[in-house]
């Protein structure tokens, strides 16, 4: 057990836990930010992508003691009231099936945003990896493509 | 007037006087308790007109809804049906799970209305379901409107009602439903409204809205079953035997107790006794049958998972490691198919048939299993009390987990309270509630406390409950003109059906007379169950194929032919779905070397009978290089449902569903070393992502039939997409592909 101290959101957090813990769980069960999805636990699908220093992450294979003094974003910071141009982009196209995915879908768009304001089609298929068994690719895309339209 | 709307009239008049009585059938307590729990909370005490629906003093209109939400929109699609009649503002429409226990205490007031999917995460536009919701809403109406004319002093008939304001049209009064709600839920009505007919629909079949919880997705607010935040929670990391129907041996339980957080570790017994249910339900529970497992309970999950991975255990793996590998059960299976099988159906004598055909044409097909990967790993919270069992599941069918939940805990079943959370996903997967079983069975173990079951990924996926793996022989006797006779069909698994092998349209209608179907059951050990088009998947892509190699080899344009076959089939639909699709996609058009184009079509629901379930039908126009890279250039996919009622909320499912197909044609098989299924991961099952999609996949949802029924949306499209792709395979390569998945096969050509 060790005392993690952590800045999520712009907010300071301290937890008594294990530092192998993944940041995933981390959130999830000891910081009740539920968020942040758990689903492959290998960083293959992507549900778990937060942005660490403002780059997407996969928070589910990064252990908690080596994000102390980085600045985590999650699904709960991106707005507090669905104003940030992609959820109203997201909102706009009806582009959440099931919803499983989607914080992590947001996620790896708003650090895409951050990065290249402009994304082409190229871009984005190159910086959206993460996996959506429902099928809601290309109102994905088109909706990224809103946002940035709108000035994310 | 049909049975259930004197069901629903007979609802309303049982609330209505429950209410004058002063007995008020509020929310369970569960729901009172568990309310952070609950991603409908429920106000309290809301104002009831029916089961089915309350109105709030402040105008909120609460629906209540059986069917959990696996993202196809059924949670909004019953409010939009009810205020087809009821004209409230949308804005103030919330819509919460109907509760199985007052189902069960209350004479199965929700599940009466269709039957065994009455708590189906699907089909939300089923006729009965339909017109419940049409008749709530405008027996609704009519109270708020006698309501307000009791208000005024003045008759019903000069009052409107829209958008949630009631207006007295002569002196241009008004009120709001709001204002009016406790009083309309104690209207009595001399009859009940008709509604209206469905020419006059204003909204349904015309205006597209967006599910009611998209804006609890976006910011990662709604709480699916894993997200379950309930006092005193502990957490409990499952593994089960690593081949199934085996048993657990022996495990060392010291070995971990002093790990951090770790308070117990509990043995999950298949063979423990299980009390017999005297209710029927919707599904056999055979289908729910546990499976042997340790499981470590702690206080957080990634001590339990840890502790889990430290576990000594062992095993008694059983018969099935006797399936060393996939081409092991693949060659048994298509060994089998060589063989007379059981005769399931014979119409017209097709064995004599074929003897006396001039020519006779036969294939086998074959494919592997395939697991839903629905992207939420399974899991499930249950608190296990003296007398009372709670259990907080992200399942696809709430009454069956119900059920499952009070024999595993064995209490009865007004003791169960389930709380119906969001899904990650389902596919079918999530369906006969083993998952449930197995979340209870640990919870009873650790009594007193909310236990929440987590599976790994890696055991959601190896311990599945797997599209069934399948081998089919068609056998046809052809004619001079290059048409069927008489189908011979063989059919080897362990769990696969032969829908559409057994009831095509082409034998269906008479264009081929005769048919027979034998089938052989093979003693495999691998769990299967219900994959998104369950047996129809598969099979269309055999059926779809077959036709289209007699096509080939009858020199027949395959458009053609199918027309041909569906001439005297009482459906026209069908025939219009693929003319259609076929000039929108350019059929026929000349292509360059290395390119071709293929068809299919298929129906799911439609059981063997014209105008009825869902027509999907598929052209695929593809470039395969001489090495064997598959492009797909154009995929146009088109589905004839009757009617549709919320046109966008189709074509989510008519494009999710096309690449669930795409992805089931070129990806997906569960890799099997003896006996263990070892692709449990999205690393060794992979799933296309946004680079893989093909750019040219056009949706069609103006190429149907408009026949009255509204079939559903998310799973008939799945079948006909492989065997598009496959034809188009054929036509540009020469190569036909015989089984799933297309990455396990050669390409290469010329």
């Amino acid at each position: 057990m060790a005392l993690i101290n952590l800045k999520i959101n712009g907010e300071e957090k301290s937890l008594e836990v294990d530092g192998q813990t993944p940041l995933l769980w981390a959130l999830r069960d000891h910081l009740e930010m539920t968020g942040t999805k758990f689903g492959c636990g290998i960083a293959q699908c992507g549900a778990c992508t937060v942005m660490l220093d403002g780059a997407a992450a996969r928070s589910c294979t990064i252990p908690v003691e080596a994000v102390e003094g980085v600045e985590i974003t999650t699904i709960e910071g991106l707005s507090p009231d669905n104003s940030h141009p992609l959820q109203k982009a997201w909102l706009n196209m009806n582009v959440p099936q099931c919803g499983y995915c989607q914080s992590g879908m947001l996620m790896s768009a708003a650090a895409l945003l951050k990065e290249n304001p402009n994304p082409t089609d190229e871009d984005i298929d190159g910086a959206i990896d993460n996996i959506c068994r429902c099928g809601t690719y290309l109102r994905v895309r088109a909706a990224i493509h809103q946002a940035a339209k709108s000035g994310a | 007037m049909n049975e259930f709307v004197s069901l629903t009239r007979r609802n309303l008049i049982i609330s209505a006087s429950a209410f004058a009585g002063g007995l008020a059938i509020g929310v369970s307590p569960a729901r009172a308790a568990f309310s952070d729990s609950n991603p409908w909370a429920g106000a309290d005490e809301p104002l009831e007109f029916t089961s089915w629906l309350a109105i709030q003093p402040d105008g909120e209109v609460i629906v209540r809804v059986t069917m959990p939400d696996i993202g196809n929109g059924v949670m909004t699609q019953i409010p939009m049906t009810i205020n087809e009649e009821l004209r409230a503002d949308w804005s103030k429409i919330r819509a919460e799970y109907a509760d199985t226990n007052r189902d069960f205490r209350e004479n199965r007031v929700y599940s009466k209305v269709e039957g065994r999917t009455g708590y189906f995460s699907g089909r939300s536009t089923a006729t009965e379901r339909t017109q419940t919701a049409l008749q709530v809403g405008a027996s609704a109406r009519e109270r708020l409107k006698a309501a307000a004319a009791e208000v005024w002093g003045v008759s019903a008939k000069d009052v409107e009602a829209e958008n949630s304001i009631l207006t007295h049209k002569p002196t241009g009064r008004t009120l709001t439903y709001g204002d009016v709600a406790e009083a309309a839920s104690r209207v009595q009505l001399a009859s009940e409204p008709a509604p209206k007919p469905r020419s006059e629909w204003d909204t349904l079949t015309k205006v597209s809205r967006s599910k009611l919880q998209d804006p609890m997705l976006v910011n990662g607010s709604a709480t699916y079953g894993i997200d379950v935040n309930v006092p005193d929670k502990v957490y409990a990391a499952l593994k089960q035997v690593p081949v199934h129907g085996g048993r657990l041996k022996g495990f060392n339980k010291a070995a971990i107790m002093d790990m951090l957080g770790v308070l117990d570790v509990v043995v999950v017994d298949p063979d423990e006794p299980r009390k017999e249910m005297s209710v029927e339900a919707p599904y056999p529970l055979f289908f729910s049958t546990a499976q042997a497992a340790v499981a470590v309970i702690a206080e957080h999950y990634w001590q339990a998972k840890t502790a889990l991975d430290a576990l000594p255990v062992e095993w008694d793996l059983g018969a099935g490691t006797q399936w060393t590998s996939n081409e092991k059960v693949k060659s048994t299976a298509l060994g089998v198919i060589q063989t007379e099988g059981k005769v399931s159906l014979a119409e017209g004598d097709a064995p004599k048939a074929i003897a006396e055909a001039q020519k006779v044409f036969e294939q086998d097909y074959y494919s592997g299993y395939a697991d839903q990967a629905a992207l939420e790993p399974l899991n499930g919270t249950a608190l296990v009390a003296k007398d009372r069992v709670d259990v907080w599941m992200p399942t696809q069918h709430t009454e069956l987990a119900h059920i499952v939940a009070a024999q595993e805990a064995d209490v009865e079943l007004t003791d169960v309270y389930m709380h119906q959370t969001f899904i990650g996903g389902a596919f079918g997967r999530r369906y006969f509630s083993d998952d449930t079983r197995m979340v209870v069975a640990v919870a009873k173990k650790f009594p007193g406390r909310p236990v929440h079951t987590i599976w790994s990924r890696e055991e959601t996926m190896s311990q599945g409950r797997y599209r069934p793996m399948s081998a089919v022989k068609i056998k046809a006797g052809v004619s001079d003109d290059g048409y069927p006779t008489s189908f011979l069909v063989r059919l080897a698994s362990n769990g696969q059906q032969d829908q559409y092998l057994k009831d095509s349209p082409y034998t269906g209608g008479g264009a081929i007379p005769s048919i027979q179907v034998e089938q052989h059951f093979l003693p495999l050990n691998f769990l299967v169950g219900a994959y998104r088009g369950p047996f129809y998947n598969t099979n269309a892509f055999v059926m779809e194929s077959f036709v289209d190699e007699l096509a080939h080899e009858s020199g027949i344009d395959p458009l053609d032919y199918r027309l041909k076959l569906l001439e005297p089939w009482a459906d026209p639909g069908w025939a219009n779905l693929l003319q259609k699709l076929a000039q929108r996609a350019g059929w026929g058009e000349s292509l360059p070397a290395g390119q071709g184009m293929g068809i299919a079509i298929g129906n799911f629901g439609y059981n063997g009978e014209p105008q009825k379930g869902t027509t999907a039908a598929a052209v695929a126009r593809v470039e395969v290089s001489k090495s064997g890279e598959l492009k797909v250039l154009q995929l146009d996919v088109g589905a004839d449902p009757g009617t549709i009622l919320n046109p966008d909320a189709f074509e989510t499912q008519l494009y999710g569903a096309t690449l669930f197909g795409l992805n089931m044609a070129l990806l997906e098989e569960m890799d099997i070393e003896n006996g263990v299924v070892v692709s449990d991961n999205f690393d060794t099952y992979p799933m296309l992502r946004l680079r893989d999609i093909p750019e040219n996949i056009r949706t069609h949802l103006d190429v149907t039939s408009g026949h009255e029924r509204m079939g559903e949306a998310g799973e008939p499209p799945v079948g006909p997409v492989a065997p598009a792709l496959a034809n188009a395979i054929f036509q540009a390569t020469g190569k036909r592909i015989r089984s799933l998945p297309f990455r396990k096969v050669d390409l290469s050509w010329g």
